[in-house]
């Protein structure tokens, strides 16, 4: 598409920018529709697990119901109130939002089908999610009011502390597949056990850090069971009590599509992102994508799982679980994979 | 490309908004350290930038230790910030000449 | 093309966002432009294709050093406008002093850049066929696994010093033992007894 572009009238500089512009809008807007989908299943996944119906009203089996709440969110009223700091109140929400979109530009979601194929793709996915941390913290500050900003310290002291143990997750994978580039973290995955499975979830050595990565990327995003940033009886409705409206939508928008990414993450980095699970020729034969999209689905049937069944933790215990569980232990895990390689891959 | 002169300028005047940040802030040491970060990153800017154009990359390592300085005077930095302001309930850098006790 | 204009879209943020950062009049804004001109830097320092500086110095200063930054300044009760008192006029004798400094600075560049260079005197080439992070950590645990291992060491100072240093043991409280709670066993808790009926109960 990028060659096509500069193929045309437009020249090498500005059909570049014109289309990967035209990608950013290819990935942006169907990630929205998902987005408002991926509600829609996670309040039936809830509700199914609850004997209850869920949403069926709206459209035939409540499919527009997301779109209908979407529409009366659109339609209100944006109020700041009026101690809060107008400037920050207004741009947090854009901040998460936007965040939580850029994020999607190193995600690979066939062979060659990525916007920015770039070699530290793993390293800009944690630097992204750790502007993450802004968005909340200054909703819950600008507000001034005191719920919110409870809700915020929690929020970012979660993020901060998680993130610690993701980085050395993500670091034993990289270790093992020798690249921070997504998709060369992908296709190392072909053939990883036994020249057959293609996912780095079923290797003995890293499928401890499969795991934690899907409780580390629950309290990530501050989903159940360590959704204690809003914890309905605890703190109102954690940092964003105070928004209204659009900003409230972009919240909601941008909290969703972390939990996309999130799930996406774990189908790259430990099952095999767009590859079919086993080495079998007629696997292939279906695209990529859908393979991608599969498990990336699968995951977040998990985390509604998760979120129907668990009851929620403690604040303190989520701080120790965090420091005093996943830290000491992914940071073993570390030396344990770097010596395993040093004495089978590099040994010589 | 880019020469690297543009690259200086940017950085000089980057550090020189640092020196300014201290010396206008004078009372204010939340704000002084967030202008020695300032110095610090104008500093890097001027290694990678030098590291670029030679074509050597000692000077992106180089980076990576001012980096880790960085970070380790902010912490401590911060650290005795907030236990002087526990004491004393100011962080006003005129009071700050009482050092024993 | 693009990359001129995107050099100078990020010039002039990072050095607009530095001069915010220092005449801010609240500090939580000070700390957020100091994250913009932070992250301008980094845009910078991609585009002469330091990738993983880059990306680290948004991890290192915008993740962490920013997040703890915006916790002292929002937790603290301090009364920033009295500490704001003679801004002016410390300004004043800090712009003098700075227009010096950057005159001199441009200068120097200047006279350097009329010089020769000495490219036979580089330390470690930048190789052509591996990505830079790659390059970068082949010189790190190489001829720099020294300094690196010292640089280890301080941050462990920091993170000791600041432990040590804000660390209050809090009399009072009743922390969750876990281990205990699992350890204990119904007998420990427990106590079966035939209650003869009209007489009180022994606790």
């Amino acid at each position: 598409m990028t060659e096509f572009f500069q193929s045309t009238f437009l020249g090498y500089g500005f059909g570049w920018f014109l289309a990967t512009l035209l990608l950013i809008l290819f990935i942006a807007l169907p990630l929205m529709l998902a987005v408002a989908m991926i509600i829609y299943a996670d309040r039936k996944i809830w509700a199914a697990m609850a004997l209850r119906r869920g949403p069926n009203v709206v459209g035939p089996l409540g499919l527009l119901q997301s779109f209908a709440d979407g529409l009366k969110v659109f339609l209100q009223e944006t109020i700041v109130p009026s101690a809060a700091n107008r400037g920050l109140f207004v741009i947090a929400p854009i901040i998460t939002f936007t965040v939580a979109l850029i994020v999607w530009a190193v995600i690979p979601f066939g062979a060659g089908m990525v916007l920015a194929d770039i070699n530290v793709g793993l390293l800009y996915i944690l630097a992204a999610s750790s502007l993450g941390v802004y968005g909340v913290i200054l909703a819950g500050w600008a507000s001034n009011s005191k719920y919110p900003f409870y809700s915020a310290i929690r929020a970012a002291a979660q993020m901060v502390s998680y993130e610690v143990s993701i980085g050395f997750i993500l670091i034993s994978v990289v270790l093992w597949s020798g690249t921070f580039n997504m998709s060369g973290i992908v296709e190392g995955q072909r053939g990883q056990i036994f020249g057959v499975i293609n996912a780095y979830g079923f290797n003995p050595l890293l499928f401890p850090m499969a795991v934690m990565f899907l409780i580390s990327a629950l309290a990530e995003t501050a989903r159940a069971p360590f959704d204690l940033t809003e914890a309905e009886s605890e703190l109102v409705a954690g940092y964003q009590t105070e928004y209204s409206s659009m900003s409230f939508a972009l919240y909601w928008l941008g909290e969703y599509a972390n939990v996309i990414l999130m799930c996406g993450l774990n189908a790259i980095l430990f099952w095999g992102g767009y590859l079919p699970p086993f080495e079998w020729a007629p696997l292939y034969m279906v695209p990529g994508i859908f393979w991608f999209f599969g498990k990336l689905l699968f995951f977040f049937f998990v985390f509604s799982w998760i979120k129907a069944t668990v009851p929620r933790y403690r604040y303190d215990q989520l701080m120790r679980l965090g420091w005093k569980i996943f830290l000491p232990i992914s940071l073993f895990w570390v030396f344990l994979v770097s010596g395993y390689l040093m004495l089978t891959r590099y040994s010589a | 490309m880019i020469g690297i002169q543009h690259y200086l300028v940017v950085s000089a005047i980057l550090f020189v908004m640092g020196v300014l940040g201290i010396f206008a802030n004078r009372k204010n040491v939340i704000i002084i350290l967030m202008a020695i970060e300032l110095i610090l990153l104008a500093v890097n800017l001027n290694l990678v930038a030098f590291s670029a154009y030679l074509g050597d990359l000692v000077g992106q390592v180089f980076a990576m230790f001012v980096l880790t300085v960085a970070a380790g005077e902010a912490a401590i930095g911060l650290a005795i910030l907030v236990i002087y302001f526990r004491g004393r309930g100011t962080i006003a850098t005129d009071d700050i000449n009482r050092m024993k006790g | 093309m693009i990359q001129a204009l995107a050099f100078y879209l990020f010039a002039a943020l990072v050095i607009g966002s530095g001069l915010l950062t220092i005449t801010a009049r609240n500090p939580v804004h000070s700390v957020l432009w100091l994250i913009l001109a932070f992250f301008n830097a980094a845009g910078l320092m991609l585009l002469v294709g330091a990738e993983f500086i880059a990306m680290l110095l948004v991890i290192v200063y915008v993740g962490a050093v920013a997040v703890l930054f915006l916790f002292v300044v929002m937790m603290l009760d301090i009364d920033f406008a009295e500490l704001r008192a003679g801004f002016a006029r410390y300004a004043l004798f800090g712009l003098a002093i700075a227009i010096v400094l950057v005159s001199e600075m441009i200068i120097a560049a200047g006279a350097w850049s009329a010089g020769s260079l000495e490219l036979a005197q580089r330390i470690a080439p930048t190789p052509n066929d591996m990505p830079n992070i790659q390059a970068v950590g082949g010189l790190l645990y190489t001829r720099y696994l020294y300094l690196f291992e010292a640089a280890g060491f301080v941050l462990l100072v920091a993170m000791i010093g600041a432990i040590v240093l804000t660390h209050r043991a809090r009399s009072g409280v009743r922390p969750q033992n876990i281990s205990e709670q699992v350890k204990r066993r119904p007998q420990d808790a427990v106590r079966n007894i035939n209650q003869p009926s009209g007489q009180g109960v022994e606790l």
